[in-house]
């Protein structure tokens, strides 16, 4: 099982690789053409090596290949805007996503499992209809007009978080430099917020229905019945499996995560590669918009994958299929 | 990301008029939805001014209720001098246009496929799940990136990009409901009696999943309202001068600090919207999925 799994996720990253290499071939006209309208001072030199170095030159399966080749030695092609290698500003900018996602998923799940739990025990009284409506809520509010409000709100108004930037790693102070943990970690409080404020709400409602689900099987009855304290009922026995659902959804949520620090990073300034992606895009630096895409693709695909492994380890039923 | 849905057809003792109009949720959300298809329709007549004139004077004015306000622009005005009411208005013609091609090519496309992998099985259901799980495999936003990228941004692409990042959705409610639907006696003994698949598929089978493509349809309607916000913030949707709520948010970014009114109406459209067409879905998804029901009751 798992090694059909990593063989379908091999192909379907070839897959990806392909859609990425012949991107460039599938913009209408001559790409190096419109870069060349937004750069008046390129040569017709500059532009032939452009084409070159593009793969527009080569058939689609000969730049495939190429591509492959390159992706596989960590050659991802040069930014036509900066000169430098692709790998090395994706090497730059990544650890800002990772961490900012990850702190994202930490306040997610950090309230997420409370509010879960609490909705379901409360069932059908103002506080679970209350949960259902930050649902609702949760759902329906856009990352970035979340961000936008609560930099009023938070920077603006009560003055209490910066706005935007990035002051290296939380993380790494956690470890190395304690102190210095607060004012780094300030900067990630909002934009984290506006990224988890959605897998908050999905989360909770998801913990919600797995809870009063579990809570009707048997076992709990029994355990009841053995004079299990309510406490450990819930956080041993049912809390357990209650998270089963939501280990599966995280990975997913990924996706939904990765596409999130795309906008959450511009309106942060989040040095990030979200915001690589976008800048590229406008600028029409075609190496980089290939290298972000493939890049997130190898990414989400390994995630899955990790959490698929996961889940496999916590549900011993799966594990025995 | 719009979670699974499975339902059933409804019960047909059950008007839909009455579980409506018993449903406070239901209701808000069609008021919301509603009020914001109001203004896509009769933004021309009923704004205050025209959505795009720039008037100096007018630069910066707050809204009403504010000092320096003044009636004749309830919600201030932007950078430009620009009615922000009228321009919130007439955004929610973008959104509504934007929401609506999508959702129905998303519809059409994902439903054919959904129906034909069910159906038929075999290499037929593996091709067509196959290209869904390859999609999988890129993130909903980047996917749009590299429609963006190949394209350059704009309405069209815009509408393209989304299109083909939602015919999934449809694709796999389909799929899975007609896997279901086909199993039953009467499809059995329909194809006995010698009627053509493609009948079948049309004419029984598609009936029956109707409820769970309203349901989807429905709540994508919210994804692609929120998605095309977004993608206008980036500035990578619809381009000036037509003008959009992402778009205008982004614009009074940078007057945050002194002019929060510029992005308040704007983000209030979009919330009502989302939230009404999620509150509506909600309801919808009650309504046919008896199984839920129960569990409430």
């Amino acid at each position: 099982m798992l090694a059909s799994r990593l063989f379908y996720a091999a192909l379907i990253l070839v897959g990806v690789t392909f859609v990425v290499a012949s991107l460039v071939k599938l913009v209408p006209g001559d790409p190096v053409d419109v870069i060349a309208a937004g750069n008046p001072g390129m040569s017709l030199a500059d532009m032939e090596l452009l084409r070159e170095r593009m793969g527009l030159t080569r058939s689609v399966p000969e730049q495939f290949a190429a591509y492959l080749g390159g992706a596989l030695q960590g050659d991802l092609g040069t930014s036509i805007r900066q000169g430098v290698p692709v790998t090395q500003l994706i090497g730059e900018r990544l650890p800002a996503t990772a961490e900012l996602a990850f702190w994202a998923i930490v306040i997610a799940l950090a309230l997420a499992v409370p509010i879960g739990i609490l909705t379901a025990l409360k069932r059908d009284t103002w506080v679970d209809y209350a949960g259902t409506s930050f649902a609702v809520l949760g759902v329906s509010t856009p990352g970035f007009l979340l961000a936008v409000m609560l930099i009023l709100w938070f920077s603006i108004d009560l003055r209490w978080l910066p706005a935007s930037g990035y002051r290296g790693s939380a993380l790494g102070a956690l470890f190395g430099d304690p102190l210095a943990f607060w004012s780094k970690f300030r900067y990630f409080i909002l934009p984290a917020i506006s990224l988890a404020f959605v897998l908050v709400a999905m989360n909770a409602r998801l913990i919600r229905s797995a809870m009063l689900e579990v809570v009707e099987q048997d076992y709990i009855a029994f355990a009841t019945a053995k004079g299990v304290p309510r406490a450990v009922i819930i956080l041993r026995h049912a809390l357990r499996n209650a998270l089963l659902p939501v280990v599966t959804m995280v990975g997913l949520q990924m996706g939904g995560l990765l596409s999130g620090t795309v906008v959450i990073e511009t309106v942060f300034a989040w040095p990030g590669i979200g915001r690589l992606a976008v800048d590229a895009i406008h600028i029409r630096d075609y190496p980089v918009i290939q290298a972000v895409v493939l890049v997130s693709a190898v990414l989400f695909i390994t995630i899955n994958l990790v959490v698929d492994g996961l889940y496999r380890l916590i549900d011993p039923r799966v594990r025995d299929e | 990301m719009s979670e699974p849905v499975s339902v059933a057809a409804a019960p047909p003792e059950r008007s839909f008029l009455r579980a409506l109009l018993r449903s406070p949720k239901g209701l808000t959300g069609l008021l919301m939805v509603g009020l914001i298809v109001g203004c896509a329709l009769f933004a021309h007549w009923i704004a205050p001014h025209d959505p795009v004139r720039q008037t100096l004077a007018g630069r910066f004015l707050p809204p009403v209720w504010q000092e320096g306000g003044r009636w004749t622009n309830l919600l201030g005005a932007d950078n430009m001098g620009r009615d922000i009411l009228s321009r919130t208005m007439i955004s929610a013609q973008i959104s509504v246009q934007v929401a609506l091609i999508v959702v129905s090519v998303a519809l059409v496309v994902g439903t054919t496929l959904g129906a034909l992998a069910g159906f038929f099985g075999g290499w037929v259901d593996t091709l067509i799940m196959r290209a869904v799980d390859f999609q999988l495999a890129f993130p909903f936003l980047l996917l749009a990136l590299i429609f963006m990228a190949v394209l350059g941004p704009g309405f069209a692409t815009l509408v393209m990009a989304l299109s083909f990042a939602l015919w999934i959705n449809f694709a796999r409610v389909v799929r899975s409901e007609t896997m279901r639907i086909r199993r039953l006696d009467y499809i059995d003994a329909a194809t006995t009696m010698g009627v053509s698949r493609a009948r079948i598929i049309v004419t029984h089978v598609l009936p029956n999943v109707l409820p769970a493509i309203l349901v989807v349809a429905t709540l994508d309607v919210a994804l692609v309202v929120i998605a095309e916000a977004a993608l206008s913030f980036l500035g990578l949707g619809v381009q000036p001068p037509t003008a959009s709520w992402g778009m205008m948010i982004a614009d009074g970014r940078d007057f945050l600090y002194d002019q929060p009114w510029i992005v308040i109406a704007p983000g209030i459209a979009v919330l009502i919207t989302s939230v009404g067409i999620n509150l509506f879905g909600d309801f919808l998804r009650d309504y046919f999925d008896p199984r839920l029901e129960r569990t409430r009751a």
